[in-house]
């Protein structure tokens, strides 16, 4: 199992018995075999601390207990709501903004036109490797806000965990762990809720995590959150290939300007959550020949800016209004998406990867790690709740 | 243990600009229990009309449903008899007694059935004299704060000037709780309902004075039946903001909004008076300062509260959206009694029309009280009103007056247009 170091078992936590490494499951009692939790492994894994930052046990269940006052000076009642002029308590999830160091920044907001924030990020650095996962709840099926941050945080520390057991140039390490990383999420997911499996529409989200680090930048997905990889120099590219209707247009010919304006563009094929058929994460990993930025974001933020030459464009404008902080730059963009619309909640995570041009750089295969193939799931649904289409993009 | 329970219906979405919020709210109560009469805590007054007009049957059967009436008071109550003409006698505990009011128990009960019996017809009517009289001897036992009465009538309060009833109603509103009841055809609707209504009690017309007991029977039963005394109606709108109307919907239509009484500068309180395992519907709408699209806000917060403690909470929101499809939603429970409440006035604005020999009024307004009437289903005030109209396009509401509408059929439609069919879910 990736990010096991101690050694070449694993003990299954439920019946005692060993299984080999890798397993996912007890040969013995069936039982699902628990990865590593971080504050075990990271120790062992590696000798430089790892940088998570923690939102707080409730950040994932609910939206931390009101502020005792409102803008306005009134009191919050217990429904949530000001005494004096009815306005709803901000909570904690509308606006949340992590750094674990400097060269990498996000910022999840609830936007202009939904009530919940129901995107999730976390982020994490350990060594010289970065981490970032953003997980959109899917509006239609309550408590997806719930599922999102727990799998968002799960992914990560799956990530943090296994990251010094890749080597360098090993873009198969990463893709296994990312893989795992994902399984993970989508327990975490399930487990969002006690009662998941019995719910019509139980709690599911998106999934997209980057890692950047041993001369290696990968990413895997699950629904249609994105990475963008966006160089100081070169081709901007976008890393991930949406699971959704919108793209499988594209992949048949359409523009993507109108497939992404088509009525079902924003149903997903794939997701995580009780319900989720496959949850093995697509995956891939580029070699990045110099400094630039890794962008992952949810869809409200590609709403109004989708392909790489337009984000580029955007990144490039937001680095001459604020300069090249990731916070600043993530704040901006966000910033940017409201002014734009703001139709759905807008997450946007930023790493800076500085690193030297890699000299003769022999070219990294994509791997596409248990590629799942290119068969959409029969179910398909939107991430967003409102009958509304998204504003076109912006020219 | 009583437990309150109040539920929102509304489309909380309103249009760019949008400042009218509304919303029916359903305040049930269960596990209620029975008044507690043995406490010493309820007490009943029943005022029966002993004018000269209460002829011979009129008045044995006003009688022996005044004898049933005790029969089915709890002991413990404390209870007295008014009779009530011109002026307002106190028949039980007799006049020459000591105390104006008693607890019920066996001895006082033959005692008083015995002073009923004897009672005799003459004089004129005066309501407010009986009503007075009444919040009297309620006062004389200030420990019994559920104040339950019946104000029993067959004629026209014809002895003393419209204002002086109401003066005497205002003054006594909120003291006590009094259903009034009209026997045969010569009494005042309008007259019975402003008691009723202030009184936060019922109106009811009894045709036949045989059923006087049966009506009294039921009347009491009720009453014992709430065991919570009295409980408000509270509603907070944000600084601001303004309360439009405050209108019980259900099971009657009863306006509220002038009866505010100030608990907080941002809260009003409005009576309920007493309670059983039962549920009200009320129409809240409240005016609030128009937000840009995608903000959200509370627009009321709609409480019960018992003996000042708040025991039960419903929110009602705002939210702009410039998606038509959202805000152009009216919610089924506010359109159903929107119009339920329309037809209330459209019966009473008609007949007030028709016995003024206005008829090209009554005709549309009644017309239009049989279209609402059929729009929300309200079966029983369709039926009412086909006595009083024929009705030939109940869609359009095209009728005709009957010509020989009996002013029975026309009280009866009066004295229930205030009743309404609940919304179908």
């Amino acid at each position: 199992m990736d990010g096991v170091v101690s050694g070449t078992v694993v003990v299954c936590p439920s019946c005692g018995e060993t299984a080999g490494a890798g397993a996912r499951f007890c040969e013995s009692c069936g039982a699902a075999l628990g990865g590593p939790t971080p504050e075990a492994a990271a120790p062992e894994a590696s000798t430089v601390e790892a940088v998570v930052p923690q939102p707080g046990p409730d950040a994932g269940t609910d939206p931390t207990p009101p502020p005792a006052t409102c803008a306005c000076g009134g009191g919050i009642a217990a429904d949530g709501y000001c005494e004096q002029c009815g306005a709803r308590a901000a909570v904690a999830r509308d606006h949340v903004e992590e750094q674990p160091a400097p060269h990498v920044a996000g910022v999840t907001d609830v936007g202009v036109r939904r009530r919940r924030n129901e995107d999730a990020m976390a982020l994490g650095v350990v060594g010289d490797v970065t981490v970032l996962v953003v997980c959109d709840g899917v509006s239609s099926a309550p408590d997806s806000d719930v599922a999102s941050q727990a799998a968002a945080t799960a992914a990560r520390d799956v990530l943090v965990a296994g990251a010094a057991d890749v080597t360098r140039g090993d873009a198969g390490g990463w893709s296994r762990l990312l893989v795992e990383a994902g399984h993970r999420a989508d327990d975490a997911a399930r487990d969002a809720v006690d009662d998941a499996t019995a719910r019509q529409d139980p709690p599911s989200c998106t999934f997209v995590a980057a890692v950047v680090g041993r001369e290696l930048l990968a990413a895997a997905w699950l629904g249609d959150s994105r990475v963008y990889w966006l160089p100081d120099a070169g081709t901007p590219e976008q890393l991930t290939e949406d699971d959704s209707v919108a793209a499988e247009l594209m992949a048949g010919g359409m523009p993507r300007a109108a497939a992404e304006r088509s009525p079902d563009a924003h149903a997903i094929t794939r997701w995580l959550g009780a319900d989720a058929e496959d949850t093995t994460a697509r995956t891939v990993a580029t070699r990045p020949d110099g400094p630039g930025w890794v962008l992952a974001c949810s869809d409200g933020l590609w709403n109004y800016a989708s392909a790489p030459e337009v984000v580029a464009d955007l990144l490039r404008d937001a680095v001459g209004r604020v300069g090249a902080d990731p916070a600043a730059l993530s704040r901006d963009l966000v910033a940017w998406a409201k002014a734009a619309g703001g139709h759905d909640n807008v997450t946007v995570a930023l790493a800076r990867v500085t690193w030297p041009a890699v000299a003769a750089a022999e070219p990294v295969p994509d791997t596409h790690a248990e590629d799942p193939g290119t068969t959409p799931t029969v179910r398909r649904r939107s991430p967003g709740s409102l009958p509304e289409e998204p504003d076109p993009p912006a020219p | 243990m009583a437990t309150f329970r109040a539920e929102v219906f509304q489309n909380e979405f309103l249009p760019d600009g949008g400042t009218d919020v509304h919303a029916i709210v359903t305040v049930s109560a269960e596990g209620v229990g029975a008044a507690s009469t043995t406490g010493g805590g309820v007490a009943e007054i029943i005022m029966v009309d002993t004018s000269g007009s209460m002829t011979g049957a009129m008045l044995r059967a006003a009688k022996d449903a005044a004898q049933v009436a005790v029969d089915h008071i709890p002991d413990g109550t404390w209870f007295a008899i008014v009779s009530g003409s011109h002026v307002a006698q106190r028949v039980f505990p007799y006049p020459n007694a000591p105390v104006a009011i008693v607890q019920m128990e066996p001895a006082a009960r033959e005692e008083a059935k015995r002073a009923i019996a004897r009672l005799g017809a003459q004089g004129g009517t005066a309501m407010s004299t009986w009503l007075r009289l009444a919040d009297q001897i309620f006062a004389t036992q200030p420990a019994a704060t559920q104040r339950h009465a019946i104000l029993l009538t067959d004629g026209k309060n014809e002895s003393e000037p419209r204002a002086q009833l109401t003066s005497t109603i205002r003054a006594v509103t909120g003291r006590f709780q009094c259903d009034a009841r009209g026997v045969g055809e010569r009494w005042q609707v309008d007259e019975l309902r402003e008691i009723a209504t202030a009184l936060l009690g019922t109106v009811e017309l009894i045709a036949d004075p045989e059923d006087i007991a049966a009506d009294f029977k039921a009347l009491l039963a009720t009453s014992m039946s709430r065991g919570v005394a009295d409980a408000q109606l509270r509603v907070w709108t944000p600084q601001g903001g303004q309360v439009l109307f405050v209108r019980q919907v259900a099971p009657t239509v009863e306006d509220l909004t002038s009866r505010r009484t100030q608990v907080t500068p941002l809260i009003g309180g409005y009576p309920t008076g007493a309670w059983a395992d039962e549920s009200r519907d009320y129409h809240v709408a409240v005016r609030v300062p128009s937000k840009n699209v995608g903000a959200e806000q509370l627009a009321a917060r709609v409480q019960v509260a018992v003996a000042d403690e708040v025991v039960a909470s419903g929110l009602v929101k705002a939210a702009w959206s410039d998606d038509a499809s959202l805000t152009a939603r009216i919610s089924p429970e506010v359109a159903h009694y929107t119009g339920q409440a329309e037809l209330a006035s459209a019966i009473q604005e008609g007949l007030a029309a028709k016995a003024a020999g206005d008829e090209a009024t009554a005709t549309v307004k009644l017309g239009r009280a049989v279209q609402l009437a059929a729009e929300t289903g309200n079966e029983e005030a369709t039926s009412k009103l086909r006595r009083v109209v024929e009705i030939e396009d109940e869609e359009h509401g095209t009728v005709r007056l009957k010509r020989g509408a009996s002013r029975l059929d026309e009280m009866a439609l009066d004295t229930a247009s205030t009743k309404t069919s609940r919304v179908r879910r």
